[in-house]
């Protein structure tokens, strides 16, 4: 059963058309991950599904379990689900971190477990974000949505600007929330992961790779596969080769 | 004991008399003083008619002293009758860390209460004081006027929390005077987050060598409310400094937020900032920074802007799963969360307790 389905996605933002009809399918308790160059439309396609404000969808639909995402607002969505981790998140001054997890859930054990688990402890007292370094804010992402525990998980680029050892500490966290541990068929949770480095993929499987260039979702095919081709060949040769190949694959049909 | 007739809700919403202990009470009910405690030694907290004839010269030193008498109509009209208030006063060297909560509440409609407070601190004491206002019924309307003269000693410590809770239909004027001695600290800490009429109010104080002095405010101000407040802090004493920092909501009322500091002698630093946040379209917060160096060895800077929340921070909470509502709310509680050093935590959870409440709007 599919958990997310997109139709012929056009977005713009500013008038200007970034995603350029886009199809696109999830499995529940599948995780994909999307490699492409800066600019190429990445955050903007999770930004759509998510719903974040400044991204239009000209055209095509995104359908979510079952329903139009389109008529939803951000918060609906989050609550049926869909939960993201920001590229770049904001900080928000005044507002501390436990305050924000304790709206999320009553459970505090659970809260002081998890910011453990992620190195978090000495940072739930701090305003969100406001003065965190790059990897700490990626690991607040995280422990966020360990608390949220959402079932689709849209990461842009959790890992970028993170140490080696916190990859692994954040790679864990997103393990758990996958389900990881459980039988496949078992698995409920689903991701999709964008990395430009790939080291995120060193400690979680994902099942599917995609390449966006320039709004474009060009084809699909193993994770390991896809990155040894962009590594070796560069992203422009490498998807012209990846359009010709799998034009004919329906997605996350592999 | 608080008059039973008195409606505790309404002194809750100032914080009075609360499960919070304190070394002191004070109560006014109109032009009446009608709840007066002190258990600590080295403090007296005395009915200010009274505490002329106990304490032989203070009269003379301390009362229209800081504030002239023909400042403006309303001071006119205070000094022409027997004053209602407080004089508190805290021996040399004592340091009391319970605070002081004190309560002036207004009932007589279509009348004018004239309040008139003096503190002296003795130098090396250290006090806080939690003052709070309110009107004894929701409706209550007439006009306020609360004089204070604050002596702060060398090397003495005040804390001054005020907490308004006016209503709509109040007009209140408070005039306030500050003299902080050498190597003295004054904290300032005005909290108003209930609609009011109208406010007009600009405290000054004055700070000799080696002596500080800060003000912080929170205001938010509802549709028909309108402000002109702000402080001043004139720094006379080599090495003195100031702060005044201010945080304002507007939900369609207008705040006019008047800041200046002077600088006059070498060594003396200070900064201003005021963030406003506009809620709609209907309000106007206009903030006024004035700076004034009267000496090239001084460090004088402000800043100021004016906005709406960010579209950003709100998506990334809602994104999070919270409503609109609980995202804004949480970030208007986080804009005025000042964190203010030298309060202590008892004063702090009073006060956040009162703007939490506020904002979430069961005030
Ligand atoms: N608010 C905006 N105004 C104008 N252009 C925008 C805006 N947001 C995104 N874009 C443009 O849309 C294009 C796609 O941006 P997007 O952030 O989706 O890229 P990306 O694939 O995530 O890149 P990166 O790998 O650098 O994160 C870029 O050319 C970007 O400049
Ligand atoms: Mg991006």
């Amino acid at each position: 059963m599919n958990v997310l389905q997109i139709q012929n996605l056009h977005v713009a933002v500013e008038g200007k058309e970034i995603i350029k009809g886009v199809d696109f399918e999830l499995d529940q308790g599948k995780t994909a991950v999307m490699f492409g160059p800066n600019g190429s439309g990445k955050s903007t396609l999770l930004g759509a599904i998510a719903g974040l404000p400044g991204y239009e969808i000209t055209r095509g639909s995104i359908w979510y379990k079952g329903r139009d995402l389109r008529s939803l607002s951000i918060d609906e969505r989050a609550r049926l689900g869909i939960g993201m981790s920001f590229q770049y998140p904001p900080a928000i001054k005044g507002v501390r971190l436990s305050t924000l997890l304790n709206v999320l859930s009553q459970d505090a054990q659970t809260m002081l477990t998890n910011a453990e688990d992620l190195n978090m402890s000495e940072y739930l007292d701090r305003d969100i974000n406001v003065g965190f370094s790059g990897g700490e804010r990626k690991r607040s992402e995280i422990l966020q949505l360990m608390i949220q525990e959402p079932d689709l998980m849209l990461l842009d680029e959790p890992e970028s600007g993170v140490d080696i050892e916190n990859i692994s500490i954040i790679a864990a966290a997103l393990k758990t929330i996958l389900e990881k541990d459980k039988p496949i068929k078992k698995r409920m949770r689903s991701a999709i992961i964008i990395t430009h480095t790939g080291y995120i993929l060193d400690y979680i499987n994902a099942d599917i790779a995609y390449v966006i260039m320039d709004g474009h979702l060009l084809g699909c095919g193993t994770p390991g596969e896809i990155f040894e081709e962009i590594r070796a060949h560069g992203y422009k040769q490498c998807c012209e080769c990846f359009a010709e190949k799998y034009q004919n694959i329906q997605t996350g049909d592999i | 004991m608080i008059p039973r007739e008195l409606n505790s809700q309404r002194l809750e919403t100032i914080g009075y008399d609360t499960c919070v202990t304190s070394c002191g009470n004070f109560l006014v009910l109109d032009q009446e003083v009608v709840d007066n405690r002190c258990t600590i030694s080295g403090l007296r907290v005395v009915p200010l008619k009274e505490a002329f004839s106990v304490f032989p010269d203070m009269r003379e030193r301390l009362y229209f002293n800081l504030i002239r008498r023909d400042m403006n109509e309303l001071t006119a009209l205070a000094s022409r009758e027997d004053p209602v208030g407080y004089y508190v006063y805290v021996e040399p060297g004592v340091k009391i860390e319970e605070p002081l909560q004190a309560a002036f509440l207004f009932g007589m409609t279509g009348t004018t209460q004239k309040i008139h407070n003096i503190i002296e601190l003795g130098d090396g004491s250290e006090l806080n004081i939690v003052n709070g206002c309110t009107t004894l019924n929701t409706g209550d309307s007439g006009t306020h006027l609360g004089i204070t003269e604050t002596y702060v000693g060398k090397d003495a410590h005040l804390g001054y929390t005020m907490l308004h809770n006016w209503g709509d239909t109040m007009e209140v004027y408070p005039v306030g005077a500050v003299q902080v001695a050498e190597n003295g600290r004054y904290i300032s800490n005005y909290v108003a987050m209930t609609s009011v009429k109208k406010i007009v109010s600009c405290p000054v104080a004055k700070v000799l060598s080696g002596g500080s002095a800060r003000f912080y405010s929170i205001i938010y101000a509802r549709e028909g409310s309108f402000f002109d407040t702000g402080s001043k802090v004139v720094l006379e004493g080599e090495g003195s400094s100031g702060e005044i920092l201010s945080r304002v909501v507007s939900e369609g009322g207008t705040v006019i937020s008047r800041q200046m500091l002077t600088g006059c002698v070498p060594k003396t630093r200070g900064h201003m900032e005021c963030s406003g946040l506009l809620l709609n379209d209907h309000g106007v917060i206009h903030s006024i920074p004035e700076i004034r160096g009267e000496h090239p060895d001084i460090s004088l800077s402000h800043e100021a802007a004016v906005g709406r929340i960010s579209d950003e921070e709100l998506s990334y909470l809602r994104m999070r799963g919270l409503t609109e509502e609980q995202s804004r709310s949480l970030i208007i509680r986080g804009f005025l969360d000042i964190k203010i050093e030298g309060l202590p935590d008892k004063v702090k959870n009073l006060v956040n307790d009162v703007i939490e409440r506020s904002v979430s709007g069961t005030l």
